[in-house]
């Protein structure tokens, strides 16, 4: 018994042994390991795409590898060589030209050339500090532990949350864009962060030459022409600035910001966009415009100032109490499919009335204190970059203020929707001219709003009166007078 | 149009004599009342022409615009001489010479008969016109809505739609601009036929231009 307890005793201190040796080489690896490869070889959950809570924010240190911070000259050498030991293994194979078959059949270039990418910032974190699925994978390349990829787009939007980890700042002013909202809702041509930047050269954007339109050419070439020939554009190109102050012509990011892109045509933000740099607006208008303020208030810039430019007339519901333009929420019927829903019914009555009295939107606790505004607007996104020199704006009043002009306009309905942009569809444009839709525009100004028959036949019937009474009773005086006068004979 | 008691004046002695009794549109009122004309005609033909823009040229649209913006403040400005006067002073009688509404009726309907038969037989107004009685009841009851009423009405629509964005908060109490601005149209269509009937009345006296005469020299002129 002795014997084989002191047996057995040796041979739990021989396993405690080796499992104390294995804790102290675990935990020296872990500690020579950059912080991000530690955090990948202990979390098993780490090949799930990180879920985006507050607490994963902020448990992301603030100064990393490749972070938006500088680093000193010596550090990041220092970086880059140790980076590089461990990336070569990794750049051994990716250096080649090599692809992978997809799920969908195509083939994915798996290039990555070295040395670009140990000359760009990103030069300096390990392979593995992103791809950490393939990190985690004890045998690559192998085809029994490869990962399998679906389509090269999947790929991009999944590998988007690895930026996350050192361009928090940046990253997250992209989430709260136009682009993330779209790419949320599965558009497969909206831009991820690797769209904008090769994440294995990635550059400074400051090296971009704006005037070539990249990256937002890319998508936006349209647009971009028309900027390029606008008076923005050409300024741009030749290096004026705006009165000596040594501002220059905006690019593309300068009105829509580079990641927290904005849709501008939303309520006031391109108006506001454009005093951030012609701050005198108002004051020159005021000089020479009617009720400049309502002018500013109610035609987009670009109506006067894109002087070529097709308009309309865009109707957008307005929540009176919070004093901001309604925005739908997720998941609710599209307002227009609501409103059409009430049109199809049949019967009198303005649908957004009838709309309103059911409840409007039926949100709890929501007021209906609903109105439609209307603002001028140019009919698309590439008239609204035509912007001309200041000589060629329209200055004439009568370009707008004309019998019938409104007639000759498109008039749209439109509303935000959840992902922040805004949505028209056509609206009928007799709705302005309505009278039984009188209550749901009479909040706003519109063009010639009293331009209606009714008003012009009571114009016209009143300067009848005020020609046929005293025509009439000197007719009548002259018509008694003669009676009075053949009776005295 | 009224009888006076001086019958044996001749029509220039009264000039002269500057009788009191026949003092009845004092100075205020004078220049009140042709300002008042010439801004009224001003602003009729401007806002003819800002509604109607291209179906006739009289002048652009800017300067129809700020030529009737411009006319509508001195319009404004001008209303006051002529309330203050008749604020200060003890004129405002002739407004109210005697509160009876049956005296008022009565009168009224002597007017109006007056006007479509009596007037055309050489009959003389049943109103006799006298400083402190200058109205008879159809000019006493349209002058005092007009003034009191209707072209307040047309100033506060018309100042509100000068600076939608100044005054965006009493459009929105009033039931919003196309209220306002429809109520504007509407008082611009009632003035388009009361100038010219006004006018065409103005030339109802002894000759059509005695009237007109004795609205420039503050003097009622003594009938034949």
């Amino acid at each position: 018994m002795v014997r084989s307890t002191s047996g057995d005793t040796g041979k739990v201190l021989a396993v405690l042994t080796v499992f104390f040796i294995c804790c102290m080489m675990f935990s020296g690896v872990l500690l020579a390991l950059p912080a991000e490869e530690a955090e990948t070889a202990v979390t098993p959950a780490a090949e799930a795409p990180v879920t985006e809570t507050p607490e994963a924010e902020q448990a992301v240190p603030a100064t990393e590898p490749g972070t938006d911070q500088e680093d000193s000259g010596n550090d990041l050498a220092s970086r880059k060589a140790e980076a590089l030991k461990q990336n070569s293994k990794c750049l051994k194979c990716h250096n080649r030209e090599k692809t992978k078959l997809l799920e969908d059949g195509k083939e994915m270039s798996l290039l990555v050339p070295k040395e670009p990418y140990i000359e760009s910032a990103h030069g300096a974190i390990s392979c593995i500090s992103c791809h950490r699925a393939i990190g985690k994978r004890e045998k690559h390349p192998s085809k029994s532990t490869n990962i399998s990829i679906s389509t090269e787009r999947e790929y991009s939007v999944e590998m988007n949350e690895s930026c996350r980890k050192c361009h928090r700042q940046k990253y997250t002013q992209y989430k709260g864009s136009v682009h993330s909202a779209l790419v949320a809702q599965g558009n497969k041509k909206a831009p991820v962060c690797s769209s904008c930047h090769n994440p294995h050269a990635p550059v400074s954007m400051d090296n971009y030459r704006p005037e070539t339109g990249l990256p937002c050419k890319n998508c936006h070439e349209n647009i971009f022409n028309a900027y390029s020939a606008s008076v923005h554009g050409q300024a741009r190109i030749n290096g004026n600035t705006i009165r000596d102050s040594h501002i220059q012509a905006p690019i593309c990011s300068d009105c829509h910001h580079s990641h927290e892109v904005t849709a501008l045509a939303i309520g006031d933000v391109l108006r506001t966009t454009c005093i951030n740099c012609h701050e005198n607006v108002t004051l020159l208008h005021n000089q020479w415009l009617p009720n400049a303020g309502t002018h500013l208030d109610i035609v987009s810039c670009a109506v006067c100032h894109a002087p070529f430019a097709k308009r309309k007339f865009d109707l957008h519901l307005y929540d009176n109490k919070a004093g901001v333009p309604l925005a739908m929420e997720e998941g609710e019927v599209p307002i227009q499919e609501q409103l059409q829903a009430i049109a199809d019914e049949g019967g009198d009555g303005d649908p957004l009335e009838i709309w309103k009295a059911r409840g409007g939107l039926g949100r709890e606790g929501q007021v209906t204190d609903i109105s439609l505004r209307s603002r001028m607007e140019v009919m698309s996104g590439v008239a609204a970059h035509q912007i001309a020199s200041k000589s060629f704006a329209v200055r004439t009043c009568e370009s707008c203020h004309e019998p019938g002009w409104r007639q000759k306009q498109n008039v749209t309905l439109s509303i935000t929707t959840p992902d922040g942009r805004r949505q028209s569809f056509d609206a009928d444009r007799d709705v302005l001219g309505n009278v039984g839709a009188i209550n749901s525009i009479s909040d706003f100004y519109k063009l010639g709003g009293n331009k209606n028959k009714f008003l012009d036949i009571l114009v016209l019937l009143s300067l009848a009166a005020g020609i046929a009474v005293p025509v009439g009773h000197f007719t009548l005086g002259k018509m008694i007078k003669e009676y009075l006068a053949r009776g005295e004979k | 149009m009224s009888t006076l008691p001086s019958e044996q004046k001749s029509p220039d002695v009264w000039i002269k004599t500057k009788d009191s009794d026949l003092y009845i549109n004092p100075l205020p009122v004078r220049i009140w009342h042709w300002l008042n004309a010439l801004g009224f005609v001003a602003l009729i033909l401007t806002g003819t022409q800002i509604r109607y823009v291209a179906l006739f040229n009289i002048m652009s649209f800017e300067t129809a615009v700020k030529t009737h913006n411009w006319v509508a403040f001195a319009v404004i400005a001008n209303y006051f001489v002529w309330l203050g006067f008749y604020l200060f002073s003890d004129k405002i009688t002739v407004y109210h010479p005697e509160l009876n509404m049956k005296k008022f009726f009565d009168k009224a309907f002597k007017q109006i008969i007056y006007y479509s038969y009596g007037i055309f037989r050489g009959a003389k107004s049943p109103h006799k016109v006298l400083p402190y009685d200058k109205f008879n009841p159809m000019q006493s009851i349209t002058y005092q809505i007009v003034m009191m009423l209707v072209v307040p009405v047309q100033f506060m629509t018309g100042l509100m739609m000068w600076d939608v964005k100044r005054f965006e908060t009493p459009i929105a109490m009033l039931g919003g601009l196309h209220v306002i601005d429809t109520v504007h149209v509407m008082i611009y269509i009632f003035f388009i036929s009361f100038t010219m009937i006004h006018a065409y009345m103005g030339a109802l006296g002894q000759t059509p231009v005695t009237h007109f005469r004795e609205m420039f020299t503050g003097y009622e002129e003594p009938h034949e």
